[in-house]
């Protein structure tokens, strides 16, 4: 509220009683308006309003004395509060825009620092390094601190020499070293396996299709597995939506393209996109917005050679589901040793994220998916 | 006469907005908490930050002192002695110095002088640095001296979430710590805090910024500059990473250390003058700590070593983003 | 032109310079129980300053401020105290100190260097001792203030010496003692000097209890060698505080019959006859007249007193020179209640340094 203070009302006059109000509190005013009718020692008085506003209250009633300087009445809005008493504070304004959004800030180092911290060489020995050809992560320095030095770059140099030059790493293959590496320092992994009896699938299943819903079911029963999880400020997103990464081998390396929201797709959806993921890829036209967001990963190395694996979770994900090769196997079924048809099957999550029971859960949610007939 | 329980409601808040936040907060949660300084009950501080503290919590725990810096820091001292957890304000760091013999000769040693015997859970609060105009004494910026004062502790926000979250963390803390708050923010910028009870780290930096090229230190109102500053340099290519340091005193050289590591590129920015500034320990510590990583020599953006000027030329002595700016490109270019 | 206030300030005495009661004594003078342990006291820290006095002169103490002349008026603080009470002292109240439950090693640590003679086991709530001159009295008003906001029945009882009473320090405190209407009292132990200074020259005021009238509140002289004089005052003033009555001051009119320290020769600059007279008036003596003419004490009494006193000191500096120092780590260990990362590497250098004195 803004005060308006009884004026001078002439020749230094203290005060005035007063007499009758014009305006009452709601009322909007307009500068010079009348407000109240006040009798000074020598007449009565009327007041104009100093400003356009609205009345938020009134300091009398007819009949109070009110003295000059004293507030009169209070226009509603920014109060005449300047909140310093020396000086001007600049004032952001509540609602212009800007601000009043959440801090954003890391407490301490950011990861990126942290490990920097860790790969430590004088400019010396780092010129020498890139003129011999050596990178400095393929180094533990035998220097105080870990620090690298110049014998340590040498060594490694004539051992490269030996066994011919390096070759750097490129594109995709770079990056899955890069990649890998990141998720060895970060993630906690660990595995487990099943047997899939898929006997009493129809003929010319398409197994990927069937892996896909089977996914999502377990993250219909065990949400905990579909999330995305922060290590460094220890927090998850539990996601609503369900992604799946579907990691595809091609001569040009892993692509992972994302088959999105699987839970609220309808199977001729699903299907289509399935589809349309595997031209993209075959065809290389993934735009890598493709390749983001999934909360979830399938790898299906069945369709090559392998029964079980512990593939790599990939963060901020904390699972990954590893299908192998089907194969026949003698198994005991209604009693007697039979022959059915087994899917092998892996997973692997982030035990920072997720717990062991969680885990278990999801994988028994896939195998009873898989198992359905049809 | 404590308030109603408090609710985690989020609030957009400006910084001293959010220092009243965390003192009603403080003084609900622990009935030992009480506040005193000039003008602080009744006016509710000459800058509002302890506005509404005194009908809430009535005028035991929020006392109106005499005007007597000297008497504020030595009475909170004593009251610090029996257990009870004081807030005191000095009502502009450059009214501090009368303190500065209680601060430093008793808050600081109580509790080595005593083998833990006594110790003064105590925080003296101020706001301090220039730039809003004000009349000469008004505009202090020495934080170095109390850097320097082992047993004491300084702590500076620079946003409305670490107001709150720092000035809990003081209050709660076992130990003495002086509280800067820069005034030229005051109102600066709006955010949304949420009145959860949550402290932040003393003791601890905070990384507003990651970047890869450069780390540019600082603390207090020019973050501000800084952040301004390395928008800029990002527009040129040049990546910042930006610290806020926060506590002067202990200082957390492991998080500068590790961006220094990172970038190989350091430039400090502080307010406070040159010779003698906290600027002044890290730039040595990261010589002495990192000297293998660096680039390009440490760089300080600073005040000059003078009285800050009058208003009138006050835009003269503080450190502008220009400045910081310009002090990145030259250890860019090395 | 009127009169709109006026002040007085009295002065209280009870006993002569040889111990003869001047007029009717205070009921204080009736319970014998304390006046023994009053004597007792007074004597006990006599003997134990001599022997501190020479601990220094032997290399086996710091520079230590003597505390003859001061064994009355510290005793009588130390009885009209409540254990639950908080004593806030300065640098040479060690009859007080005693009565609070400070042991004689403790005090012997303190002078001795050792951080350790503060951490007092038995009145673990009292000030420290102070050296900064007068700041002690803004924390005995902080203590207060706890007290009043708690709304406790304890007292602060601050001690200050004529000197301090100059600066702003005890100015600002007993402003705040009567503007807040603190459980308080100041005791102004005006012994005449601070260091070479005489009263003459530390104000022009003619006496220090009335600068107790510029903070509204009642200020009192008493003989500060005159046992009687000075317990009545403490404990009226105590009684006062702990009934919500608000702070006193009290001037108790003493001399600093030895030097200010140890490292200060008072040769220098007072004169013999000066001391000589001071003597005369020493309250000990006194006491110990008056105790004699009553029929509560004897020759022999008086032997096996002083026999007692100097085992119990002689005790004390066998247990403080036998105490190891602290280790040299010791010197980070209570700056904060848990030591900052960035301290560690400082305590590591300590202890690797002084290896064998590390903890």
């Amino acid at each position: 509220m803004k005060n308006f203070k009884l004026p001078d009302l002439g020749e230094g006059l203290p005060e005035a009683e007063i007499v009758e109000w014009h305006i009452k509190v709601g009322d909007a005013v307009e500068a010079d308006q009348v407000l109240v009718s006040v009798e000074t020692a020598k007449a009565i008085v009327e007041v104009p309003s100093p400003q356009a506003g609205t009345i938020a209250k009134l300091y009398g009633e007819s009949g109070d004395i009110i003295h000059t300087g004293e507030p009169l009445l209070a226009f509603e809005g920014e109060g005449d509060d300047t909140g310093t008493v020396v000086g001007e504070l600049k004032s952001s304004g509540k609602g212009d825009g800007q601000g009043a959004q959440k801090d954003q800030f890391i407490v301490g180092a950011a990861a990126s620092s942290k490990r920097a911290r860790a790969n430590r060489a004088t400019p010396g020995v780092r010129a020498l390094a890139e003129r011999l050809g050596v990178s400095l992560a393929t180094i533990k320095g035998s220097g105080p601190g870990g620090l690298i030095t110049t014998d340590d770059v040498h060594k490694q140099a004539s051992h490269q020499k030996q066994l011919g030059d390096a070759e750097p790493l490129r594109g995709t293959r770079r990056t899955m070293a890069k990649n890998m590496a990141l998720s060895h320092a970060q993630v906690v992994p660990v595995s487990i396996f099943e047997d899939v009896d898929i006997g009493d699938w129809n003929k010319g299943t398409d197994t990927t299709m069937r892996l896909v819903q089977a996914i999502g079911k377990a993250c219909d029963a065990v949400p905990e597995l579909n999330c995305w999880f922060d290590g460094d400020n220890l927090s998850r997103q539990l996601l609503s939506e369900v992604h799946v990464g579907i990691a595809v081998d091609t001569p040009d390396g892993l692509f992972v393209p994302v088959l999105r929201d699987i839970t609220h797709r309808n199977l001729k959806d699903l299907r289509k996109g399935l589809e349309n993921l595997r031209e993209a890829v075959a065809t290389r036209k993934i735009p890598p917005k493709e390749m983001q967001g999934a909360t979830i990963t399938l790898s299906n190395f069945g369709t090559m050679t392998g029964q079980y694996a512990n593939p790599i979770v990939s963060p901020p994900q904390v699972a990954i589901v590893g299908a192998g090769r089907i194969r026949e196997k003698v198994v005991p079924y209604d009693g007697a040793a039979t022959i059915r048809r087994i899917l092998p099957l892996s997973l692997t999550f982030d035990h920072r994220a997720a717990t062991g029971g969680e885990a278990s859960r999801f994988l028994g949610a896939l195998v009873d998916a898989l198992q359905k007939a049809g | 006469m404590n308030t109603a329980k408090r609710s985690n409601e989020a609030r957009d808040v400006t910084l001293v907005e959010a220092v009243n936040m965390a003192l009603h907060r403080a003084m609900a949660d622990d009935e030992n908490v009480v506040v005193l300084g000039e003008d602080i009950a009744t006016n509710g501080g000459v800058f509002r930050a302890t506005v509404g503290l005194k009908e809430a919590f009535g005028f035991k725990r929020v006392m109106d002192t005499p005007l007597a810096e000297n008497l504020i820091a030595g009475t909170a001292i004593g009251m610090a002695t029996q257990g009870l957890r004081p807030v005191a304000e000095f009502q502009f760091m450059g009214f501090i110095y009368a303190g500065m013999e209680q601060i430093v000769s008793h808050a600081a040693r109580m509790r080595n002088r005593t083998r833990g015997r006594l110790h003064c859970p105590l925080v003296f609060r101020a706001p301090f640095g220039g730039g809003i105009h004000a009349p000469e004494h008004h505009s202090e910026s020495t934080e170095a001296l109390f850097a320097h004062i082992p047993g004491l502790r300084v702590a500076i926000p620079s946003s409305p979430q670490r107001a709150y979250g720092l000035l809990l963390a003081a209050i709660r803390n076992p130990d003495p710590v002086i509280f800067l708050e820069p005034k030229r923010i005051y109102r600066a910028v709006t955010q949304s805090v949420e009145d959860n009870g949550e402290a932040l780290p003393l003791d601890t930096c905070f990384t507003l910024r990651e970047g890869d090229d450069v780390t540019l230190i600082t603390w207090g109102a020019c973050v501000m500059e800084t952040l301004q500053a390395a928008d800029k340099l990002a527009e040129q290519g040049v990546s910042c990473e930006v610290i806020d340091v926060a506590t002067v005193s202990p200082l957390d050289r492991e998080t500068l250390l590790c961006s220094v590591a990172k970038t190989g590129r350091a430039v400090i920015i502080h307010e406070a003058c040159r010779n003698g500034g906290v600027g002044a320990e890290v730039a040595a510590s990261i010589a002495e700590a990192a000297f293998l990583d660096l680039q390009a020599p440490v760089v300080r953006v600073t005040g000059y070593d003078t009285v800050m000027p009058y208003y009138r030329n006050e835009q003269y002595y503080l450190p502008q983003g220009e400045d910081i700016v310009t002090a990145v490109e030259q250890v860019i270019a090395l | 032109m009127k009169e709109v206030h006026e002040f007085h300030v009295d002065s209280t005495r009870y006993l002569d310079d040889h111990g003869k009661p001047l007029s009717e004594l205070p009921r204080q003078a009736g319970n014998t129980d304390r006046v023994l342990a009053a004597y007792r006291n007074m004597v006990l820290t006599r003997t134990f300053d001599s022997k501190a006095i020479a601990l220094q002169r032997t290399g086996k103490c710091g520079t230590y401020p003597s505390v003859l002349g001061h064994e009355v008026v510290g005793t009588a603080i130390g009885q009209g105290m409540a254990k639950s009470d908080v004593f806030v002292p300065y640098y040479r109240d060690q009859a007080a100190h005693i009565l609070r439950g400070v042991s004689l090693k403790e005090l012997l640590l303190y002078w001795g260097g050792d951080e350790r003679g503060s951490a007092w086991q038995n009145c673990p709530e009292d000030l420290p001792i102070s050296v900064p001159i007068a700041t002690q009295c803004c924390h005995a008003v902080g203590v207060a203030s706890a007290m009043k906001i708690r709304d406790q029945q304890r007292a602060v009882v601050c001690c200050i010496g004529d000197g301090g009473t100059s600066k702003g320090d005890f100015l600002e405190s007993i402003n705040l003692a009567g503007a807040w209407h603190l459980p308080v009292v100041f005791v102004v132990i005006n012994n005449q000097w601070a260091i070479s200074t005489p009263r003459s020259l530390q104000s022009g005021a003619e006496t220090i209890a009335q600068k107790a009238i510029s903070a509204g509140l009642p200020g009192h002289i008493v003989d500060g060698n005159d046992y009687f004089a000075t317990i009545e005052a403490l404990d009226a003033a105590l009684g006062r505080a702990h009934g919500g009555k608000g702070a006193t001051v009290i001037e108790a009119v003493t001399y600093r019959l030895g030097d200010h320290t140890t490292a200060d020769d008072a040769t220098r600059y007072r004169t013999a006859e000066d001391l000589k007279r001071a003597w005369e008036k020493d309250g000990i003596k006194r006491l110990q007249n008056w105790l004699h003419d009553s029929g509560h004490w004897s020759p022999d009494k008086e032997k096996a007193l002083q026999a007692d006193c100097k085992q119990a000191v002689e005790q004390a500096v066998e247990e403080y020179l036998a105490t190891e120092a602290e280790p040299p780590t010791a010197m980070l260990d209570y700056l904060f209640e848990t030591l900052p990362a960035a301290l560690q590497p400082q305590r590591e250098q300590i202890a690797s340094k002084y290896r064998g004195g590390a903890a």
